[in-house]
């Protein structure tokens, strides 16, 4: 308890070290549930007022892979994801350029309609989306999916390019045409390296967009197009919390290896997206 | 100026430039919620005739009028903690101390991570045998017995808090960040104290960042599905309860499509008041 | 009553392994305007953010008023302060951030707004009270600075650049309706700034700084007419250094002569002064004299040619080769006309004449 009464002490002392256990604290409250999963996962017997699990176990990540197919629903959720980045940005790259960098009338009212999809809630047109895939037969397929996650996928894509395109400074283009260069090579080098962390900020934004989806995904999916997130919904209904927390786990590793991958090139911000556009 | 003949040139090719965008926005927003509204406004089953009873019979639901308030009390109450969480959160990270990169990163990984992994690490978490009970039966005095917080109205409020704050974090720390520090100095300068700095200067410079990020953190909360679905218990916001009624055979699907007409309409208003308290200058 | 108003004891600052203010000392007598300049970095902000509190010293004591506020939080030090980014509060209008201070000391309402008022006229704002500081000019939302550091009567006034933020005209303007504020209200001021033109117009006494430390404290004609250092010399003005001995000194005349590459140049004695030392000899441009070739040698009259000339509209600028190593830059004001070329005499008048005993 002195330790504790000492601890107190030099935290009213000392602001910083105040700031730092606040922060401790804040990481604390993120990262614990992400902790009580892994010790589900490998815990056996854990019953009672325990701290810790009194055996150690990998038994559940074996159930889990037996049970579920999870090289199948990660591979789905990839595909669905980059199916989505692709349609997105080949979508998003001529209508953000049209407007941004062309003098549109009422350019202000078509930004904020195409946006309308992130004011929505999810569920209302995803239900509409669900009845018209059930008649055109795109249920259950890849394209299907992929082309539901892009209704909220785009919108953001297209606000990040926009921005990024009218940010493009028109002397640059103008002394790229006086030096000599035609549109194709003045687009080479000079507007392809400007636009490009805007292009991979907008591509890593929505993967991660399509790679968490939910609603979206558990009004179109079928059996063979089951993704992480409703994979571990149906875990988690189906009641065994150890192999559901296996199975979590497992499937959570490619998110942070992409997290990771890019921490480094974009700033982490940019990973929650468009903020500024609202 | 341009000549007739090129700027009919011009015109057509934005169309063209534009046409992408536009209908992504048509086929897969403006008809689904065109469907969902045709739907919503036929008899359950039929491909024709009109009706409003869908509307009626939940409107005149007592349980309606809770589903509405649960939903609102839900969604405000996460940017109320969020705003509280956000502010103090902002401050300690501008003083960019040790590992400030790894807190950064770490306030935005529940926007990062799986909605239902957090969520099912937070059930576990705040479970009866989860540590924060264990911590309270072992520290706190005069608790003996776990507290429920799961399947709760506070706890899914906290839940929301856990997974739609970074939007009040970002553009509050944002905020922060870009305030010129001369101007904290010249009110400490004229005699106020840290806590006089921070309600007569800094709050009322960021006010318009926090009310930004609230915009988005609200639609977030008001729309929020995985999270009242699997944490929700008997708590069920509008969205499980549209979803509801499809997820048993027979599915209900005219039922759902009036409930998501009603929850877009209010989510709009909700928003366009927001919107013009925002715009007005708060100076 | 302590004589001075602001001390500075021994003070160190560092940042790291740089050494902001190292062991420096300065006393500010009360009702005198201080300017503290030098370059950037040179830690005049720094030393100010000790006075402020802004900073605390690792070393040395800070005294306001004979006080030691060392530990003092900024807030209760009684302080007025004038940004170099004006940092007025966007949110409030001029009057609500003139009133800050006061409505901080919770003086009531009826006189707050008297005294804000006072403060307003004293610096011609009056009619701007409603305005929001993004509706106003810089150089009224310096003086609507001025006013909130100066409404609730500190003991000193800090100003951080004030002016460094406004155009060449503006500063000007500001410059004499600052030292008019202060004459006016007998407060004790510091003043930081990088313009030596502004530091030598203003102040009652100067301190000029270089890298962590203070070179001299000294009223401004101090400063200019007998820097004691290169650096102070190089700073404060346009100066050429030639690099000599001291041949012989003249105890009589109160002269001195120095041998700079050939030539014998006398200068004033000072005690220090011994023959065979080292010294650094510098004149400023503007101060030697060009004559005709025609003209009569005598003492510190040089023969030299015209190397380069530069037309500067009111003066011009002269490159003279006195001796075969040795060129001198020489200022004149435009009546006088020399061609490149021309065979002329340079003069260097012996008051002008300056020695630093290395």
């Amino acid at each position: 308890m002195t330790l504790a009464r000492k601890y107190l002490n030099a935290i009213l002392r000392s602001r910083k070290l105040l700031i730092q256990t606040l922060l401790l604290c804040f990481a604390l409250m993120i990262f614990t549930p992400f902790l009580m999963i892994v010790l589900r996962s490998v815990g056996r017997g854990w019953f009672g007022r325990l701290w810790l699990p009194p055996e150690l176990t990998l038994d559940w990540y074996r159930w889990a892979v037996e049970v579920t197919n999870i090289v199948e629903i990660t591979k789905n959720t990839l595909v669905i994801a980059l199916l989505a980045v692709l349609m997105s940005t080949v979508i998003a790259i001529p209508t953000g350029w049209a407007l941004g960098r062309r003098n549109i009338p009422g350019r202000e009212l078509l930004m904020s309609i195409l946006l309308l999809p992130r004011m929505i809630p999810p569920i209302a047109f995803a239900l509409g989306v669900a009845q018209i895939f059930y008649r055109t037969d795109l249920i259950n397929t890849h394209i299907g999916v992929a082309l539901a996650h892009v209704s909220i996928c785009a919108p953001f894509a297209i606000l990040i390019l926009s921005a990024t395109f009218e940010a493009l400074d028109e002397r640059l283009l103008e002394a790229s045409g006086v030096c000599g260069a035609n549109p194709i090579r003045t687009f080479i080098h000079v507007v392809f390296p400007l636009i490009l962390p805007g292009v991979l900020a907008s591509m890593i934004f929505t993967f991660t967009t399509s790679y968490n989806e939910f609603t979206l995904t558990l009004m179109t999916y079928g059996k063979d197009t089951v993704t992480l997130p409703v994979r571990t919904y149906l875990a988690i209904g189906e009641g065994y919390w150890e192999v559901t927390s296996a199975m979590s786990i497992l499937l959570i590793i490619p998110s942070i290896i992409v997290l990771f991958m890019i921490q480094r090139q974009v700033a982490p911000e940019k990973l929650v997206g468009g903020f500024k556009g609202v | 100026m341009l000549k007739r003949g090129s700027k009919a040139r011009f015109i057509l090719i934005t169309l063209l430039l534009l046409s992408p965008g536009l209908l992504t926005f048509f086929l897969l927003f403006f008809y689904p919620m065109m469907v969902t509204l045709t739907r919503s406004l036929r008899p359950e089953g039929e491909q024709i005739g009109w009706t409003l009873e869908h509307y009626v019979t939940f409107l005149a639901e007592p349980r309606a009028r809770e589903v509405i308030l649960l939903t609102f009390v839900l969604s405000i109450g996460a940017v109320l903690c969020s705003v509280l969480l956000s502010i103090p959160l902002g401050l300690a990270l501008r003083q960019k101390l040790r590992a400030h990169r790894f807190y950064r990163l770490t306030m935005i990984t529940p926007r990062v991570v799986p909605g239902l992994i957090g969520a099912l690490g937070l059930l576990l978490l705040f479970g009866s045998r989860g540590w924060v009970n264990l911590f309270l039966i072992r520290f706190v005095p005069f608790v003996n017995e776990p507290i429920s917080i799961n399947y709760t109205i506070p706890g899914l409020i906290l839940f929301y808090t856990w997974l739609y704050f970074p939007f009040i974090a970002l553009t509050t720390l944002a905020a922060l960040e870009g305030l010129d520090p001369a101007i904290e100095e010249a009110a400490d300068v004229a005699g106020a104290n840290r806590w006089q700095v921070l309600r007569h200067v800094v709050i009322p410079l960021i006010t318009p960042a926090i009310l930004a990020g609230s915009v988005l953190t609200f639609m977030a909360a008001f729309g929020a599905f995985s999270i009242p679905l699997i944490a929700g218990g008997n708590h069920r916001p509008l969205s499980v309860e549209i979803y509801r009624q499809i997820d048993f055979t027979p599915a209900r699907w005219s039922a759902a499509s009036a409930r998501a007409m009603i929850m877009a309409v209010l989510q709009v208003i909700f928003l366009t008041i927001y919107m013009r308290v925002l715009r007005r200058p708060i100076t | 009553m302590p004589d001075y108003m602001i001390e500075l004891r021994d003070v160190t600052k560092r940042y790291g392994d740089l050494v902001a203010n190292d062991n420096v000392t300065l006393q500010i007598r009360r009702g005198e305007l201080m300017t503290l300049l030098g370059p950037s970095g040179c830690g005049k902000t720094t030393a100010l953010r000790c006075i402020t509190g802004h900073n605390i010293p690792d070393e040395g004591r800070v005294f306001i008023d004979g006080e030691d506020v060392t530990d003092v939080p900024t807030y209760k030090r009684e302080l007025g302060m004038v940004f170099q980014s004006f940092a007025l509060f966007p949110h409030m209008t001029v009057f609500g951030n003139v009133e800050f201070p006061l409505m901080i000391r919770r003086m009531n309402k009826a006189e707050r707004r008297e005294w804000v008022m006072d403060a307003l006229r004293m610096i011609r704002m009056e009619e701007y009270e409603d305005h929001y500081p993004r509706q106003i000019s810089g150089g009224q939302q310096q003086r609507v600075g001025l006013a909130r550091a100066l409404v609730y009567r500190p003991k000193v006034l800090l100003l951080d650049e004030p002016l460094s933020n406004l155009d060449a005209k503006l500063r000007e303007e500001m410059r004499f309706e600052i030292r008019d504020l202060i004459d006016r209200l007998g407060i004790t001021a510091v003043y930081v700034t990088h313009d030596q033109a502004e530091a030598l117009a203003l102040s009652d006494r100067v301190a000029v700084r270089n890298a962590g430390h203070i070179e001299q404290v000294g009223m401004p004609d101090e400063i200019y007419d007998l820097p004691q250092t290169r650096f102070v010399a190089d700073f404060i003005g346009l100066s050429e250094f030639l690099a000599g001995t001291l041949s012989a000194v003249h105890t009589e005349e109160r002269t001195a002569t120095v041998a700079v590459d050939g030539l014998e140049i006398h200068v004033p004695a000072t005690p220090e002064m011994a023959p065979g030392r080292k010294v650094l000899f510098f004149i400023r441009p503007n101060d030697i004299e060009l004559l005709p070739a025609s003209q009569e040698s005598g003492i510190n009259v040089f023969v030299g040619v015209v190397e380069k000339k530069t037309y500067l509209g009111d003066r011009s600028d002269y490159r003279v080769r006195v001796s075969e190593g040795l060129e001198l830059r020489v200022q004149t004001d435009g009546k006088v006309r020399f061609e490149e070329g021309e065979n002329v005499k340079v003069h260097l008048p012996i008051p002008h004449c300056r020695v630093i005993v290395e």
